[in-house]
């Protein structure tokens, strides 16, 4: 019995290590190790990605709206009357766009993937729009949702889409955004709120005269009024 | 008397209570539950309503699965049911027993069913561990004269002979030594006696994987044009995955069956492609435990591109699939001298509707110049001929009608109507069309010169339209008065747009799916073949003897199929007995 006890003998004669330095090994050395191993790889997976840190070290994806830019009052969300959320997304051309850098710019928000049949009918309104409204400081961001650069670059070309094309790689901002689906276009104004929200393709002009013989303005030329005329210049 | 009073003579012992009167008599509903779960002939029972049930389910017709869940549909599939099951349809369909896979009531009979083989299982596993590794090595002396196997040698056999016959059989001998007798025990393939826990086991397992498929199961059909790339989940999704169709491949036999369907396809991740590989019907590509299989293939597909003359930007590219047809006569025109001046298929561009028919013809230009229109007339009772008119003869006016497979003779022409084709067709209301040229009817495409499948990417001659050689033509109409036709490559400009038929395109159906049960499938059938092989192949034998001075008894245990008796004996013979000897006992 008293045999059994003997538990800190050493194991091996002239190898120093007993069973006390053992449990010594196990309750701290390899939690410590393991903790480590584990946070070693979670940094690994994080960090791989070089697509989603900014040069800056600022994560890509949604970020917290500077104080400097909210307006007492309004609260922070995608519903019309709301301060649109920030973010901060790597762009094609290498660049990166925060959203809140554009205040003072009316912005037409658009979410977009290339395998989006809507998608790509209605692009080239947007071309157009802007063309027509950059004059007047429209910033259009067509924020590619979860594609690789080299899949949307060529269509961002093909297109000849000149507004910037944010990259949302994890969908992060699409998630802030609630989008129900694709296409989901967000137009706000200078002030940086949200004026309305359209879910699904944007209707093109109809006809070229009603009866009356004015021009029916499209979907997109009517809301993109309404953020270009609306907040300080 | 009660009888323990009498088998105890001073202490009154109540009688033991057995089944039902045992669980319910001490009112321990646990006991109860765990008593019914563990009962063969309750487990017995259920197995029986489960597989009578299945078999309703076989034979009574079961709601298709676009139609459950809509009311409407449901509704109108039970209408067609009144005129087989007539006022039964409501009751039937109450119960369930048109839906019986996925009725409350049949998950419950499973999961009872699944509860009570572990209960089972559990129950038995201490008696059948505690049988294998502890086995009872001495048996009383009435067990060598009612045992199923048994065997009498009128002479005491050499003891360590028979060890040897025993232990050559691979046998696990034990020796017990008393006086005036030698008893053996040997027992072979103790293991398989935990068999019948390992088939059990199996049934719990498969009903497990049954659940965990459910819960877990993921399927996405997706359908993608060669060049296309389409999201595995839902938007937002932050796993999210797209696949790319790169190439998509038939292979037909000559009289046009399908031999094998295969596509490539790259497999993208968080904007990296991350896979590329050959997907086929059972030969799925397999990527983060996710597994794409080909489940369909369209091969007539055709990229269209319209590009703003004014930027210079593509306002539309799209890969359409034509998959509705539209008629073409197949038509030769000889002169008089009889020499062939048309042999084609023709592509029907214009429309007429008169009073009483409707004409889709074609203006051919013959190689004198003279123009004809050839077309067919549909009238009003659906009677369809081949039309022929000739501008100037009086507009209008038919100046030859033919059925399919007649011949007729026109102004000099002789005119043949060999057969009606179909082409690959589809409308396209969203097509970019200059308003210049709005009203000119909805863009629709059609596919000429084609096969089934690109010659590019596909073998094998299937036609499922007529091709006749030579690169495919597309056909639009509706872009304006005159028809557009393009061969690959081609552009043509139109009011400021230019359209271009950038090639003949194939389509893949890929179904993408995760069912993590299917682990679990492999582990049931290691179980439930190791459980057979074990109770068929390897059953446990367990061996006693008793020797005296005078006879040998033994007896065995064994499965009925193992014919222990016949082993029993050659052991015998083996340890030196003579067959006079032997009194066979069963």
């Amino acid at each position: 019995m008293t045999d059994n006890l003997q538990v800190s003998e050493p194991l091996e004669p002239g190898s120093g290590l007993s069973v006390g330095s053992r449990g010594v090994f196990r309750r701290i050395v390899l939690p410590i190790l393991v903790i480590g191993v584990i946070a070693a790889a979670i940094w690994w997976l994080e960090s791989r990605g070089g697509d989603d840190v900014s040069p800056t070290g600022e994560r890509y994806g949604p970020v917290e709206l500077p104080a400097a830019v909210r307006t007492a009052g309004l609260d922070i969300g995608t519903e019309e009357g709301q301060l649109a959320p920030d973010f901060l997304l790597g762009s094609l051309d290498g660049g990166e766009v925060r959203l809140s850098a554009l205040r003072g710019q009316p912005v037409v928000l658009n979410f977009w993937a290339t395998w989006c049949a809507p998608c790509r009918k209605e692009l080239p309104q947007f071309v157009a729009a802007y063309d027509r409204h950059r004059n007047e400081g429209l910033v259009v961001l067509a924020v590619n949702m979860q594609e690789g650069k080299s899949i949307a670059r060529d269509k961002a070309r093909e297109f000849g889409m000149k507004f910037p094309v944010p990259i949302d790689v994890d969908g992060e901002v699409g998630d802030e955004y609630r989008l129900l689906g694709l296409p989901m276009t967000y137009f706000i104004d200078r002030a940086g709120v949200v004026r309305s929200v359209f879910s699904g393709p944007l209707q093109e002009r109809r006809t070229d005269t009603d009866v009356r013989g004015a021009i029916e303005q499209s979907d997109l030329e009517q809301r993109i009024a309404q953020i270009v005329g609306a907040g300080p210049p | 008397m009660e009888r323990g009073e009498a088998l105890s003579g001073r202490v009154q012992v109540p009688p033991a209570p057995r089944g039902w009167s045992r669980t319910f008599g001490v009112l321990n509903p646990l006991k109860a539950v765990w008593w019914l779960f563990t009962n063969v002939r309750f487990a017995l029972v259920l197995l029986v309503v489960l597989c009578s049930l299945s078999l309703l389910g076989v034979l009574l017709p079961q709601k298709p699965l676009a139609v459950r869940g809509d009311a409407m549909l449901e509704a109108g599939w039970l209408k067609m049911q009144e005129g087989k099951f007539g006022f039964l349809t409501g009751p039937l369909d109450e119960v369930q027993l048109f839906d019986i896979f996925h009725a409350r009531w049949f998950g419950i009979l499973l999961a009872l069913t699944a509860v009570s083989t572990g209960a089972y299982v559990v129950s038995r596993l201490p008696g059948a561990w505690r049988a294998v590794t502890q086995p009872r090595k001495r048996v009383p002396d009435r067990f060598f004269e009612t045992a199923p196997n048994r065997l009498e040698v009128a002479e005491a056999l050499d003891t360590e002979r028979l060890e040897e016959a025993l232990r050559r059989a691979r046998y696990r001998v034990e020796r017990f030594d008393e006086a005036g007798s030698t008893h053996l025990f040997a027992d072979r393939f103790a293991w398989g006696g935990l068999g019948t826990l390992f088939t059990h086991a199996a049934v719990i397992v498969f009903l497990l994987s049954a659940v965990v498929s459910k819960a877990d199961a993921f399927s996405s059909p997706l359908f993608l044009a060669e060049g296309s790339t389409l999201p595995i989940f839902p938007v937002r999704d932050a796993n999210q995955m797209q696949v790319e169709l790169r190439d998509a491949k038939a292979q037909f036999a000559a009289d046009g069956q399908a031999l094998d369907y295969r596509s490539e396809i790259a497999i993208y991740r968080r904007g990296e492609e991350l896979k590329r590989c050959t997907s086929t019907v059972n030969s799925p590509c397999t990527f983060a435990g996710y597994k794409f299989y080909q489940s369909a293939y369209f091969g007539f597909g055709a990229e269209v591109q319209v590009r703003d003359l004014q930027t210079g930007n593509t306002i539309y590219r799209e890969t359409l699939a034509l998959a509705g047809t539209a008629k073409a006569p197949h038509v030769v025109i000889r002169d008089g001298a009889g020499t062939v001046l048309v042999d084609q298929t023709l592509v029907l561009t214009d429309e007429l509707n008169g009073k009483d028919f409707t004409y889709r013809g074609t203006l051919v230009r013959l190689p004198s110049g003279r123009l004809v229109s050839v077309g067919l007339q549909t009238a009003d009772d659906g009677d369809e001929r081949l039309a022929v008119l000739e501008p100037g003869q009086g507009d209008g006016l038919v100046q030859l009608s033919l059925a399919e497979g007649e011949s007729g003779d026109s102004g000099g022409l002789q005119v043949s109507y060999q057969k009606a084709e179909a082409l690959p067709y589809a409308t396209v209301p969203d097509l970019p069309v200059p308003a210049t040229d709005a009203g000119a009817g909805t863009p629709a495409l059609q596919l000429s010169n084609v096969v089934y499948g690109t010659d590019k990417t596909s073998a094998g001659d299937a036609t499922l339209a007529a091709s006749h050689g030579g690169p495919a033509v597309l056909t639009l109409t509706g872009l304006a008065a005159q028809a557009v036709k393009l061969q690959p490559g081609e552009s043509v400009r139109v009011g400021g747009y230019e359209y271009s038929f950038l090639g003949q395109r194939e389509f893949a159906g890929i179904t993408v799916k995760r069912d993590r049960s299917d682990y679990l499938v492999w582990v049931g059938a290691v179980l439930i073949l190791a459980g057979l092989m074990a109770t068929f192949w390897v059953p446990r034998r367990r061996f006693w003897a008793k020797i005296t001075a005078t006879r040998t008894v033994m007896a065995g245990q064994a499965p009925a199929h193992a014919r222990y008796t016949r082993e029993l004996k050659r052991l015998a013979r083996r340890a030196g007995s003579a067959p006079e000897t032997l009194k066979d006992e069963h």
